[in-house]
């Protein structure tokens, strides 16, 4: 199943150096990242759909991870991106604990493809509290893909 | 009162179908009256086997193919289908004077039927369970065979005049008809009993797999030996032992190419990007290799299984079969009353009572010959009998070897009889005797051998109504399906699907308010996150309806005037 991360994840949509400081600026920094590496085109619909998810129920998890991701139809395709931050970010995580790694999925509404075993394959690397320190400590987007894939 | 409306239907289409035949029977074209006859035939046996069916399944509570089969007893050359119809000026079903009492058309077809059910056999195969619990399934599939085998070929050599030897065609056939277990009726029993995942379950399950697959090995050996045997040459043991290694070498190979070249198979079927054409591309293969199994001098059912066998892995499976559930439906009650048309009951008198002891062997065969090697790996004895009492029934294969073993002449009329007796006898017999023998307590004496069984993951979930259930398990099964998962309902019956896609499978049963998903534990983060979104979904939906200005309003607008005159 690793074939679905080898297939979503490339060193352009894996951001280790994230700056925002809140739920909505990291989410709005991964849209514009992914929008400059020309990953995504209608940034307006993909921050509505992850906003809309967020309302309905932060996706702050546990142990420093968050995974925002929506459906829209005015997203073409299924994309996905990673990000780190050197600092926490209050996500209204389930163990009320900052977050500094966030995965996100943008998918097409009616046909989304495999978003959610995207985010279940990473979900089971990242429980292991040694990948997470792993990647916590990583010093660039190529080294955090060589461990996950 | 409801059969005495089928007599009556049953005879007016008799009588309506003999008018037009007759009109043809002038014409004096051969093909037209052969093709004619074929179609009058088809139609008398497919609607026979569809209200025998429901009667058996929904008034005696049989399985229906039980139904089929004396429907085929009833219709056929040996019964009604014998007398002439005045109009007609013949039988329907008029005796053929060869080795097989039906037409080479209607037999034909009942080959070609039997090659798709064994596709489909193949196909449902679970070869995970099987390799997973192929240990204890092995012991318990190869000690059913071992000694049904060994008792059947044993009372023909003891009991039937002019069987001499453990290796006559005769004794052969008898002893390879009392092997073949059809588990389907075992598989639907412990499904409902929810037992299908115990460790009975799935060691019947695998059990069955290999007793499937050694059937079908010995089947081909005899059906070899058969063969020299008639064309007069000597039966030896080196030719025996050419003929056991052919019929495994192609199994094998066969098995081992398919699976190796499943996935790439599949990827080749998926390039279709039609799954009607997937699905018949897939029986066309199956056609093909049963085709090759026969030019290789093997039994056709070989090749059918063994592409289904393969199939079985990949995440198209359940999809295929569903695809082919139309040509399965159509031609399996065929199979089914086909060859209970073949039964002679002139000769059933004759050999009643070999009969009765053949199908004692078969029974004790099986449930002594499996619950031994289960009771030796961990089973109690009641574990044991259940495992023997799930292999019991007779079915398909136990019919296509029996038409084997009588279109080559290895077997008479008579001995063809007396497979359907035990077929029948079996059949009834298992399913209250597994039922009875599932109540009470552990099977196992070994509780290691329970813990393998909790290797998966189960999530449960109840709401308050059956209406809210109904709605997250299309959600579910909407958002398995946008993430590219082959969704397949097991019947219409029940709401229980399988979810698959390469190596993750899921099962989901609603019943009532409970929904119930069934994983490895390898998929637990998956099935979370799916679940929990549809969950949310509901959440959206709950809000939408409290912002629906005046439903009490839209109603009275919808149904205001039905029942006054329109005004326009």
């Amino acid at each position: 199943m690793k074939k679905i991360l080898k297939k979503l994840l490339t060193e352009d949509t894996v951001f280790p150096d994230m700056t925002a400081n809140t739920k909505e600026g990291i989410i709005v920094e991964l849209i514009e990242r992914l929008a400059a590496n020309r990953k995504l085109k209608n940034k307006r619909a993909a921050l509505k759909a992850v906003m809309a998810r967020e309302n309905k129920m932060s996706t702050g998890m546990e142990n420093g991870i968050a995974i925002p991701h929506g459906k829209s139809d005015e997203i073409t395709e299924l994309v996905a991106a990673i990000g780190r931050t050197s600092h926490g970010v209050d996500f209204n995580s389930m163990d009320k604990k900052p977050s500094r790694i966030f995965i996100m999925t943008l998918s097409p509404q009616s046909h989304s493809g495999p978003h959610l075993q995207f985010l279940a394959e990473v979900s089971k690397l990242l429980k292991d509290t040694e990948t997470r320190e792993k990647l916590l400590n990583a010093n660039s987007s190529r080294d955090i893909l060589d461990i996950l894939l | 009162m409801i059969l005495r409306r089928f007599f009556i239907l049953f005879g007016l289409f008799l009588f309506s179908f003999s008018c037009v035949f007759a009109s043809d029977h002038t014409s004096g074209n051969d093909i037209g009256h052969l093709m004619t006859t074929l179609v009058l035939q088809l139609a008398i046996i497919v609607i026979a086997a569809r209200i025998f069916g429901l009667i058996f399944s929904r008034y005696l509570k049989q399985p229906r193919v039980l139904g089929e089969l004396v429907a085929g007893m009833v219709i056929g050359p040996y019964a009604l289908g014998a007398f002439s119809i005045p109009i007609l000026n013949q039988p329907l079903f008029p005796k053929i004077d060869a080795v097989l009492p039906i037409s080479p058309e209607l037999y034909g077809l009942a080959v070609v039927a039997s090659i798709v059910l064994l596709f489909l056999a193949g196909l449902e195969t679970d070869l995970p369970t099987f390799l997973k619990f192929s240990g204890i399934g092995s012991l318990v599939g190869l000690g059913g065979v071992v000694l049904s085998f060994f008792l059947g070929d044993m009372v023909a050599v003891l009991l039937l005049p002019g069987v001499d030897s453990f290796m006559s065609p005769t004794a052969l056939f008898l002893g390879t008809l009392s092997t073949a277990t059809s588990v389907g009726i075992t598989a639907r029993i412990l499904s409902e009993k929810r037992k299908l995942s115990s460790p009975e379950g799935v060691t019947i399950l695998a059990g069955a797999v290999l007793d499937d697959v050694i059937g079908i090995i010995i089947l081909a050996i005899v059906v070899g030996i058969t063969k020299i045997s008639h064309s007069g040459g000597q039966v030896e043991w080196g030719k025996i032992a050419f003929i056991a290694i052919k019929a495994f070498g192609f199994w094998l190979i066969l098995t081992i190419l398919g699976i190796l070249f499943a996935k790439k198979i599949s990827k080749g079927l998926k390039w279709l990007r039609s799954n009607d054409a997937m699905a018949g591309v897939a029986l066309g293969i199956a056609l093909f290799l049963s085709g090759l199994a026969e030019m290789a001098g093997l039994a056709m059912i070989i090749g059918a299984y063994v592409v289904g066998l393969s199939l079985s892995q990949t995440d198209m499976a359940d999809e295929l079969r569903e695809r082919l559930y139309g040509v399965y439906q159509f031609l399996v009650p065929v199979f089914f009353c086909v060859m209970g048309m073949m039964v002679d009951f002139s000769l059933l008198g004759s050999i009643f009572i070999f009969g009765l002891i053949y199908t004692a062997c078969a029974i004790v065969g099986k449930i002594v010959g499996c619950g031994i090697p289960a009771f030796l790996a961990g089973f109690n004895i009641k574990g044991a009998l259940r495992i023997g009492a799930g292999m019991l029934p007779r079915g398909e294969v136990t019919l296509i070897v029996a038409s084997i073993g009588l279109s080559s002449g290895a077997i008479g009329q008579d001995m063809f009889g007396v497979a359907i007796m035990t077929l029948l006898i079996a059949s009834i017999i298992a399913p209250p005797l597994l039922i009875k023998s599932f109540d009470g307590g552990n099977g196992l004496r070994n509780q290691k051998l329970a813990r393998e069984d909790e290797i998966g993951c189960r999530i449960q979930l109840n709401f308050p109504s059956v209406h809210i259930s109904d709605f997250i398990r299309m959600r579910i099964l909407q958002a398995f399906n946008n993430e590219d998962f082959f969704v397949h309902r097991l019947n219409l019956n029940s709401q229980i699907y399988h979810i698959k896609k390469e190596d993750v499978f899921v099962t989901l049963i609603q019943k009532n308010r409970g929904i119930e998903l069934t994983t490895d534990i390898d998929n637990k983060p998956l099935i979370k996150l799916i679940v929990a979104e549809e969950i949310l979904e509901l959440k959206d939906l709950l809000e939408g309806v409290k912002d629906l200005d005046s439903p009490d309003g839209m109603c009275e607008d919808l149904v205001y005037g039905i029942f006054s005159e329109d005004k326009k």
